[in-house]
């Protein structure tokens, strides 16, 4: 087309070819440097089943319905569910994955303070999924 | 067109191999020790300002547009399509 110029919609579709690939960027550097757990990490089993979370430590300690860890170590959660699909929540530490039958998802996190912290389910799950709740108990290191 | 083809070398240059160079550059070596609120936050915070900065100058195109072409501007001139029989 004569008498008319096509460079504006060529800086823009640069624009937003440009913004988008930053924020696909971004967005993949943050969900890997989340992702990536850190060596030496503690696993911790996790178990939903309806309605109460079981924990099992590396040394077979199990906890029902209360976590204790240690602050400033990182854990990794090994989640799975007995029954039908649970998730994984630690609302104060970002800390959310679903439970799902036949599969283990994993998830890591390093507390940072000492104090007690909800778990709770994220995903319905039943009756008494309102009540399928923990407390997560944030301490000073033992040794 | 060579015009063209120069802008979008700067910009790959500028945008996209530094982009493609950080996502292909993932290792299976250990993370670090992080607060996963810190890096979801950051994630979420500059996320919200591009956006509200894209829809910032968005909105703001359109505003002048419908300003600056509306019938009553002394400056409007009808195109060739819309006629000359005003």
């Amino acid at each position: 087309m004569s008498g008319h110029s096509n460079w504006p919609e060529w800086i823009y579709i640069a624009v937003v070819v440009a913004l988008m690939t930053w924020v696909g960027a971004e967005a993949w550097n943050a969900e890997r440097l989340v992702e990536e757990v850190p060596e030496g990490a503690e696993v911790i089993k996790v178990t939903g089943q309806q309605w109460f979370w079981t924990f099992e430590h590396e040394d077979g300690t199990i906890e029902i319905g209360e976590l204790h860890v240690e602050v400033g170590k990182a854990y990794k959660f090994e989640i799975m569910s007995k029954d039908v699909i649970h998730s994984f929540n630690i609302h104060d530490y970002v800390v959310l994955m679903d439970a799902v039958p036949g599969r283990i998802n994993t998830v890591w996190f390093a507390p940072t303070d000492v104090g007690t912290h909800d778990i709770q389910c994220r995903e319905y799950c039943g009756l008494i999924h309102y009540n399928m709740r923990g407390t997560l108990y944030v301490e000073e290191p033992s040794s | 067109m060579k015009r063209m083809v120069g802008l979008f070398l700067v910009l790959s240059v500028l945008v996209v191999i530094p982009a493609l160079d950080l996502a292909f550059a993932q290792g299976d070596e250990p993370g670090e020790y992080l607060d996963r609120r810190v890096i979801i936050w950051n994630l979420f915070f500059r996320m919200m300002a591009v956006a509200f900065t894209v829809g910032a100058v968005v909105a703001g195109t359109m505003m002048w547009i419908v300003w600056r072409f509306r019938e009553s501007n002394p400056k409007a001139k009808p195109t060739a399509y819309e006629g000359t029989d005003w």
